[in-house]
């Protein structure tokens, strides 16, 4: 974790500095621990040079000779500065011609506009040298590259090219020459393109390597003055001069592997793809801060490869499940996002408007009410895999949009529905771990089938075994809240029935305890308002949840055909409603006139993608699995 | 609503009957409803009349047409619908389960027929303890009476005859009757038995058990005898309860499949060729990525104005950014305008974003998928197409390569003259000229932009027919596209064009930083002069860029637009299972109630 300091100006976003050889030693020589008050006054030292420095420049002070001095007086400053903030990070990342230490700085008001963009050449960046950067603060380091770039478009070279047509990738060459070729031995009979981000750069003189990129892996570069030159003679040069770590570029060659046994591209050309203005963040320091992460995805997925696998993963996983369901004659569907009445969940809408109607609209809250309609209308298997929105807080487990697959089926029941899950999961977990055995955090998930199936009456026993629930008997609800309480379940008092007293204990007492795969059947009736009457067990219904790692993954039901009986249950719920719970629905009239024309009897299951895939790719966070998660609005 | 007007007989009469059940929903009786109430009643009559004339003349017609659900024709919706319910209390109170958990299928209806059909004999009844097969199905008509009872059953978009004989049954002679009895039109119902054909030839089950799964409670509009003409016509009615329409004009569901079919294709091209698919955000802090105005949501935690996207287009881009080289996301987007033949406030596109491509391979791309979706979906590289209500099919022919035509030149041909240059400074007052010449209206502001782009729709789009690109628009046109390699002020872009409209949008992407943060700051100048339909700058996406990204070709499908060219459609609603409709007054109602609620909290 990369210590944090605080600049004046505040317009830098992040802040990466790079210090020469002599600066670096410097660095690494220094090791006390800085105190605040050091780093404070270094600061203000360092903005004063540096405001010197551009009054230099401003006043016309251009030769390189006159600003040398302070120039280097800057850079002793911040290497002072980076002893201070990271205290033995010299050897971080290391070149084999400078030690390069990276810091990143964070500073407040990171998005205040365009303010230092359109200032141009400010600040004593000009390093001239490709090899020894020190550049400091984000806009000294966009005006430098950006000074390449005007460079290269005076060259006639343009810098942000049209297209490019690499014919190979880093892991197709890593495969095909697997095995073949001696250290030192060329495959000179094949020319192969590759394109992608140059992550490292080491040049000795005439000669130079490259770390290249791309979304397969990566490939080292080697470039070479002589070779180069039989094409272009300036190319070397250019090279050197044009490219950073961080820019985008293709390279055409032979592959050999070095004496050291390293499978290498030997470069017989190059081409700027894209000049990019901002370096790279440090791999093992700049990027470690979560938040950062998330609010950067690009740059978390240049620099961190497990990202890109996790979401390479989350496109085979729900590939993977249209395959499945498609195979068993699903109909993929799209239904409404804009809703005219909430319904099919117990949440809280986001709300919004339609202009040009005068109409107030909620975002779904679940695709359900909508898809049983298709089932009234004869199609008997319908899925919608898509997005649905809860306007509740953010956290590891919650985003305020995320993804859910909602299947119905019609004349299954939710036994069916049992068999359904565990092939889906498994078959998904089959496609992307290749096992039914799958590690998260501390745990060992065995998928192994069947999983275990017990009623929420009976799992409950396992927490309160000196109580047992009636859910038929009214005036066992005293008893039932004593019992609760004392078991620890808080907020007892308001419930009005033993159901949702039962439900209660659960959530409190067993849900997190649920690590691996467990269908918890046979829910209260008022707490499944959609769900149809057991067909033997009076008070609960035909409905199950599943849960692993202690978080509910799915939720099915045999569902409610019966529209008298529906019209009960949306009853119920609109009187909670009136009492205050702002999570029910009212009474859905079209919905009720839609089952009034016969619904067979039907299974339905929804499955909530982004924990599914957060379990296969052993992600603690919601946040990982989702590329582009809600945070809250840096201040 | 006065699509029935022009029927008679039976089928009007239904059909007559069921509109006056939808009125009774909501709307006071207007004139017309009371005019075709009367007119039901003299259909009605005219009806019965020519039952009598039938039974009179072919006894055996009589016997049929006078089946168990005949007389409940003559009940009124909600009287029909009292005594349904009447019924289901009946059974309930007698032990019985009207809407039981599970019925056992084995054979799809489909499936039925499919297996069966080429190999049983007519007149012949396969049976034996191992050919017992079970179907399940909505009724769609009942014929016959007594012992021997005709059902067409159907499901899945295919139907199946049950030939209910009391001799087959099981149960015996009073579960038979009183099976028969209960299960009317419109019911669904589960059936077990043996697999034979008629004598005529009809492929059917004879059940020796039948169970009611689901009663109809509504009576159910009657689909026409010939399969041409529909009860159910009311485009209202069709759209609001779709699964009226999916249940009578059974033909629609071929719609939906092959939208499925349509999005399926899709997606298979793009991860036969490493594609990636991503979900990116659908609730932004920005709406960026098209010009149109977002719906606006809050989030109450955060304490956050919202907006619903416009576009996917920057986060795919930033994913490129990240190095997810190829990636592409089908998906809701979401635009707060009005409702017409071509537009819904949300619909689905696919946006695909390709690193080191231009816009030259993407027109390539685009030619093939096309081409071969086309191909493979309806047999033919050739479709038919009504463009709009009332006028002539014409054939679009999606052979490759489609025909490309550069915009300003395209213009120029047309109008016979040069366009004013970019950097003209009286260019808008030049093009105002121009239109005027050609009596074209603009609505304000006149900027450049809109300008150039009623002249596109009057000379170049609105001549198209067969697939065709329009190429190399102007930067001003096109905020997020890279300028040409080679033409001053124009960019690597192309619009895709079928029949008139626009199919596809895709361009070589601006990736130079300084240049889009220039673009964004032109766009926010021209949303200060009254277009409220320009880009806002999104510095994020800025900061992105200037990570680096590789040259990408970015591309767009409107997938609603491509459905309806490929189910032969006009109107976006008939592609959209529920399309967005103006509220019931019923809605309104609970609209109304639902903020006095409101009131009542805030007020606490």
């Amino acid at each position: 974790m990369t210590t944090t300091t605080r600049n004046d100006d505040g317009d830098d976003d992040v802040v990466v500095l790079r210090l020469g050889a002599a600066a670096a030693s410097t660095a690494a020589g220094a090791d006390d621990d800085g105190t605040a008050a050091d780093v404070s006054e270094l600061e203000a030292s360092i903005a004063r040079k540096g405001d010197e420095i551009r009054a230099l420049k401003a006043g016309g002070t251009t030769s390189k000779s006159e600003l040398a001095p302070h120039v280097e007086e800057l850079k002793a400053l911040k290497a002072k500065l980076l002893s201070l903030a990271v205290p033995g990070e010299a050897e971080a990342t290391t070149t084999t011609t400078t030690k390069t230490t990276k810091a990143t700085t964070k500073t407040k008001g990171a998005h205040g506009g365009g303010k230092g963009r359109s200032k141009k050449g400010g600040g004593g960046d000009d390093d001239g040298d490709g090899e020894t950067v020190v550049a400091v603060g984000v806009n000294e380091l966009r005006d430098s590259r950006l000074a390449k770039v005007a460079a290269m478009r005076d060259a006639g070279v343009e810098p942000y090219a049209y297209s490019y047509d690499p014919n190979s990738s880093a892991s197709e060459l890593s495969r095909r020459y697997e095995g073949k070729l001696e250290p030192g031995e060329e495959d000179v009979d094949n020319e192969y393109a590759l394109a992608g981000r140059v992550m490292v750069k080491r040049v000795f003189g005439r000669l130079a390597f490259y770390s290249l990129q791309d979304e397969t892996g990566t490939m080292q570069l080697q470039f070479d003055k002589s070779r180069l030159g039989e094409r272009d003679e300036g190319s070397f040069g250019n090279l050197k001069a044009w490219t950073d770590a961080g820019d985008i570029i293709g390279a055409r060659g032979t592959v050999r592997r070095t004496e050291k046994g390293e499978l290498t591209l030997y470069a017989r050309e190059w081409t700027m793809l894209t000049k990019s203005a901002l370096p790279l963040p440090d791999k093992f320091h700049g990027l470690t801060d979560v938040s950062k992460r998330y609010r950067n995805r690009h740059l978390d997925l240049i620099v961190n490869p497990a990202v890109r696998e996790t979401f390479h993963k989350r496109a085979r996983i729900t590939s993977s499940l249209r395959r499945q369901l498609d195979a068993r004659g699903f109909l993929e569907i799209e239904t409404p996002v804009l809703h005219v009445q909430p319904g099919g969940a117990e949440a809280k809408p986001f709300e919004t408007y339609h202009n040009t109607m005068d109409m107030e609209l909620t975002l779904r809250i679940a695709t359900e009410l909508h898809l049983k309609r298709l089932i009234i209308g004869g199609f008997p298997r319908v899925y919608e895999l898509g997005r649905i929105f809860r306007n509740e807080g953010i956290s590891t487990r919650h985003n305020p949009e995320f993804t859910s697959v909602e299947l119905y089926q019609a004349y299954a029941d939710y036994n069916d529905m049992i068999e359904l899950t565990e092939e889906l999961v498994c078959g998904m977990a089959n496609e992307v771990c290749d096992s039914t055995t799958i590690p998260y955090g501390e745990h060992t998930i065995s998928l192994e089938r069947p999983w275990r199936r017990v009623t929420m009456h009976d799992v409950v026993r396992e927490a309160i075994p000196d109580f047992e629930f009636d859910l038929n008997d009214p005036s066992t609800l005293d008893a039932a809240k004593a019992a609760a309480s004392s078991a620890g379940v808080p907020d007892v008092h308001k419930l009005t029935t033993v159901g949702y007293v039962l439900n209660a204990c659960f959530e409190e007492l067993c849900e997190p305890k649920l690590i691996q795969p467990t269908f918890v059947i046979d829910y209260p009736t008022e707490v499944s308002p959609l769900s149809k009457p057991h067909r033997s067990k009076a008070g609960v219904v035909e409905r199950f949840e599943l849960f692993a790692t202690g978080r509910e993954m799915a939720n099915s039901f045999s569902e409610l055909t019966d529209p008298v009986d529906q019209r009960e249950r949306f009853e119920a719920q609109a009187a909670k409603k009136e009492a205050g719970d702002e999570e029910a629905c009212d009474v859905d009239e079209e919905f009720l006139s839609a089952l009034e024309q016969g619904m067979p009897p039907t299974g339905g299951l929804g499955i909530g993608i982004d924990r599914l895939v957060m379990l296969l790719t052993n992600s603690p966070s919601i946040r990982d699995v989702i590329a582009f998660p809600l945070l809250k609005p840096e201040v | 609503m006065a699509d029935i007007e022009d029927d008679t007989g039976v089928e009007g009469a239904t059909a007559g009957m069921s509109e006056v059940r939808l009125d009774e929903d909501g709307q006071p009786m207007s004139k017309s409803a009371l005019k075709k109430l009367l007119k039901k009643e003299a259909a009605d009559k005219k009806k019965a009349e020519k039952a009598a004339t039938r039974a009179a003349e072919d006894p055996d017609k009589a016997k049929k047409a006078s089946a168990a659900g005949v007389d409940d024709d003559e009940l009124d919706p909600s009287q029909y619908k009292a005594n349904r319910e009447l019924q289901v209390k009946q059974i309930e109170a007698s032990g019985g389960n009207p809407y039981p958990h599970k019925f056992h299928v084995s054979h799809r209806i489909p499936d039925f027929v499919s297996e069966f059909d080429p190999i049983t004999e007519p007149g012949v009844k396969v049976e034996g303890p191992d050919k017992i097969v079970s179907v399940a199905g909505r009724v769609h008509s009942i014929r016959g009476q007594g012992k021997l009872l005709f059902y067409d059953v159907r499901g899945d978009g295919a139907k199946v005859q049950l030939m209910a004989s009391l001799k087959d049954y099981a149960g015996g002679g009073d579960a038979f009757d009183e099976l028969t009895r209960t299960v009317k039109r419109g019911d669904i119902i589960g059936a077990r038995g043996h697999v034979g054909k008629s004598k005529t030839g009809e492929l059917s089950l004879f059940p020796f058990e039948m169970q009611l799964l689901s009663p109809c409670l509504h009576m159910l509009p009657k689909a026409t005898a010939g399969g041409h003409g529909s009860a159910l016509t009311n485009m209202e009615t069709r759209y609001r309860q779709r699964y009226l329409d999916l249940i009578v004009n059974s033909d629609n569901r071929i719609i939906f499949e092959r939208r499925s079919k349509i999005i399926n294709y899709v997606r298979r091209y793009f991860n036969d060729r490493h594609f990636l698919e991503v979900e990116t955000p659908m609730m932004n802090m920005i709406p960026g990525g098209a010009v149109a105005r977002p719906f606006v949501t809050f989030h109450n935690d955060l304490s956050l104005e919202m907006f619903m996207r416009i576009a996917p287009e920057l986060y795919l881009k930033m994913l490129v950014i990240g190095g997810l080289d190829r990636v592409y996301e089908i998906g809701r987007q979401f635009r707060n305008e009005g409702i017409d033949l071509t537009h819904n406030p949300e619909f689905t596109t696919c946006e695909s974003y390709e690193a080191y491509a231009d816009y030259e391979d993407l027109m390539d791309m685009t030619e093939e998928m096309l081409s071969g979706m086309v191909k493979e979906i309806t047999g033919s590289y050739k479709i038919k197409y009504q463009p709009k209500p009332n006028t002539e099919e014409v054939e679009i022919d999606f052979t490759p390569p489609f025909k490309r035509i550069s915009m300003i030149e395209g213009i120029e041909e047309k109008i016979g003259e040069k366009l004013p240059s970019f950097d003209d400074p009286k260019i808008e007052v030049k093009l105002e000229l121009i239109l005027e010449k050609f009596n074209l209206e603009c609505s304000p502001p006149l900027t450049t932009a809109r300008m150039l782009d009623t002249l596109v729709g009057e000379f170049l789009e609105d001549n198209i027919v067969h697939p065709t690109f329009i190429t190399e628009h102007p930067q001003i046109m096109s905020p997020l596209a890279k300028n040409h390699r080679e033409k001053e002020g124009l960019t690597e872009r192309f619009e895709l064009f079928v029949c008139g409209r626009e199919l596809a949008n895709a361009y070589t992407e601006l990736n130079n930083p300084v240049v889009q943060y220039q673009r964004f700051l032109e766009q926010a100048m021209q949303g200060k002069e009254g277009d409220d339909e320009a880009m806002i700058m999104d510095d994020s996406f800025i900061t992105a860029l200037e990570h680096g990204l590789p040259p990408t070709g970015g591309w767009g499908l409107g997938i609603d637009r491509l459905t309806m060219f490929l189910t032969n459609k006009n109107n976006i609603k008939e592609v959209l299972l529920f399309p967005a409709m103006k509220p019931t007054d019923e809605q309104l109602a609970l609209v109304s109630a639902h903020k006095k609620e409101n009131l009542c909290t805030k007020g606490d």
